[in-house]
């Protein structure tokens, strides 16, 4: 079994490496991307207010470059998370892959989701490494890397519930009738409710009720404390992560029952 | 020694069902019965060709025991193995070529595809680059200079390579190919099928395909089941299908049809006045019309089929009574004019 599962992994590993070796464009789009988003983020945020004026809304002082630089990252790797595992069911069933990849003698979820795995964990480094500089100039060096640190954790444990996330959402394309791609939608949605653009308890009442049961929110929240490093947040981290665990032992059983059932109503209906 | 059994399909159904939007919202159930309990056995080492029109149910039946499709009633076995129950080992003893003109990644190219799905298939390192070479070799695919092209340029053809490479990868015991020829040019389909031929009678490997090709059927199959709506009509050797119409004979007669003349009238003519299976196929002007016929009534049908022809004014240019072949047992079988 762990064999198997190692050869999953590498095999998405491969696609990855031979996919980027053949589009090199894709490869910069990839690189330029959190910038553009850290530049709408910081846009979108200082529509709302001046940075003093956002200074006084967190009702602390913080960098709003490493507080927004974190969200940036979070929540594109997310999406990429939830972009790649769920997405790619459907543009397999579009190039006809989908039988194939099937074939290999795995459960179906696990294959689909091990073999974005990681591609989530190297384009998270990537886009910290890409913000390096940033960070360790506006906070200093040891400052800087120790935020740094905070984030790739959050990142790291973030991806737990997200996969299972992916992974209901992966059951739901294979299920669905229609293949429109609700994915493109889904996204700016995610990003609002995650508390991306503004911090999530500024939200309306009903929205934040959404954003509670989404995983990225609270990978975001811990992300952005690395920029109230510092200050007496210790206990909140600890908090975090131990709900970033739970969330994630919730969505992946949730997943992991409800796949069973998705494969199988998509084999029926001839959906494959 | 006697053969043991590859793989056993009994009573298999498969019903789809389908929607009908009868309005914006609306939508009103459909079930289309695919296959109605089909059953045949294909054994160790044999070219098995499963024979049939366009919406057949060939697809259906292979996509089941592929695992890839669950059927509503009845069992398929591979190997031993139950293709739902233990779909994994299944899986582990087959090989698969779907529709031969998708099914890889547009960005990467033919080789790079088959080292994804070699590791995914649990291939790896030196094994897996030999393996490659390999069938790159086997299938044509270097001479075409095609190994190291993007799928996204690639021909038919050698899309229909590729997919066969991808089948032989982890080299399974069982092949299972639907329209494996499809697109290939006439000398790259023929060396296709001596490939699968050999495979099927050096390498001990089961071979099913499917096909609505009665030519590809009649050369390399060494069973076939023609099937249609869902039903299989016969199991056989291609020897022993024939010998269903031994006592028949192919009547074929070559005659240039007048402008005006209705094709459709003269067919329905001929075939209330002769009452057997008849088939008419034309190169330019020249048309052609085949009738399976008892040896005994040659001689009347012959005299009555020409004074139709004499009677809507076609001029006969060559009358032949031949052999009958997997076509006409096919038209024979379902009463119905070939596919073609
Ligand atoms: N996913 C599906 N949903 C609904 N109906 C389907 C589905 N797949 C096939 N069918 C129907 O089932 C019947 C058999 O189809 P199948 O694809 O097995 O035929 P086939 O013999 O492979 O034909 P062809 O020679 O055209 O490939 C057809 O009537 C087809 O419309
Ligand atoms: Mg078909």
């Amino acid at each position: 079994m762990r064999m198997r599962m190692l050869s999953v992994l590498k095999s998405g590993v491969l696609l990855d490496i031979y996919f980027f070796k053949n589009n090199r464009s894709t490869l910069i789009s990839l690189m330029l991307w959190p910038y553009l988003m850290l530049g709408m983020l910081l846009g979108f945020g200082l529509i709302f207010g001046s940075t003093s004026a956002f200074k006084e809304n967190i009702g602390m002082d913080v960098n709003p470059i490493t507080y927004f630089v974190s969200s940036t990252v979070v929540i594109m790797a997310c999406l990429g998370l939830l972009w790649d595992v769920a997405g790619s069911v459907l543009e397999l069933r579009w190039i006809g892959a989908l039988p194939y990849v099937i074939l290999a003698p795995y459960r179906i979820s696990l294959t689909l989701i091990l073999s974005y795995v990681p591609r989530y964990l190297l384009i998270s480094v990537i886009y910290l490494l890409e913000f390096t500089p940033l960070i360790i100039l506006v906070e200093g060096l040891a400052d800087g890397i120790l935020k740094l640190g905070v984030i790739f954790t959050a990142l790291t444990l973030g991806m737990l519930p997200m996969i299972g996330f992916a992974g209901l959402l992966a059951v739901l394309f294979i299920m669905m009738e229609e293949e429109s791609n609700v994915l493109s939608w889904l996204n700016p949605l995610i990003m609002l409710f995650s508390g991306a653009f503004y911090p999530a308890y500024l939200l309306p009442h009903w929205a934040q009720t959404i954003s509670r049961i989404l995983p990225s929110t609270y990978t975001i929240e811990m992300a952005r404390l690395a920029a109230l490093m510092g200050s007496p947040s210790m206990a909140r981290i600890t908090f975090l992560m131990g709900l970033l665990i739970g969330f994630a032992v919730l969505y992946n059983i949730l997943a992991y029952s409800l796949m069973g059932a998705g494969e199988r109503r998509a084999m029926q209906r001839g959906a494959i | 020694m006697p053969k043991t059994t590859a793989i056993d399909v009994l009573n298999l159904v498969k019903r789809y069902t389908t929607y009908e939007r009868i309005g914006f919202f609306r939508k009103r159930k459909k079930v289309i019965e695919a296959l109605k309990g089909i059953s045949f056995k294909v054994m160790e080492g044999e070219v098995f060709g499963l024979l049939g029109p366009n919406g057949a149910g060939k697809t259906t039946t292979v996509k089941i025991i592929s695992t890839l499709l669950l059927p509503d009633e009845g069992t398929a076995k591979v190997l031993g193995y139950d293709v739902v129950e233990e779909a994994n080992e299944v899986r582990k003893l087959i090989g698969v070529s779907l529709s031969v003109e998708k099914g890889f990644f547009w960005k990467l190219t033919g080789r790079e595809n088959l080292k994804y799905f070699g590791m995914l298939y649990g291939l790896d390192g030196e094994l897996l680059r030999k393996r490659i070479d390999e069938l790159i070799k086997m299938l044509g695919l270097d001479e075409l200079n095609a190994a190291d092209k993007l799928y996204e340029e690639y021909s038919l053809g050698m899309k229909a390579r590729l997919s066969l490479a991808r089948a032989l990868l982890t080299d399974p015991p069982v092949l299972i190919l639907d329209e494996p020829t499809l697109g290939l040019d006439p000398p790259s389909a023929r060396s296709l099928r001596e490939l699968l031929v050999e495979l099927a009678h050096d390498n001990n490997k089961t071979v099913l395909i499917t096909t609505h090709n009665m030519f590809e059927a009649e050369i390399i199959c060494d069973k076939v089941a023609i099937i249609d709506k869902g039903v299989i009509l016969a199991v056989d050797t291609v020897e022993g299908l024939k010998k269903r119409v031994a006592k028949d004979v192919a009547l074929e007669i070559s005659f240039v049809m007048p402008a005006k003349a209705h094709m459709s009238s003269l067919l329905d003519m001929l075939k209330n006045a002769l009452k057997c299976p008849c088939n008419i196929s034309h190169n330019e002007n020249v048309y052609r019309l085949r009738l399976v016929i008892n040896v005994n009534s040659v001689d009347e049908i012959t005299s009555m089929a020409l004074k139709i022809l004499h009677e809507m004014k076609c001029k006969v240019r060559r009358v032949d009574v031949k052999e009958p072949t997997l076509e006409d047992v096919f038209i024979k079988l379902t009463g119905r004019r070939g596919f073609k």
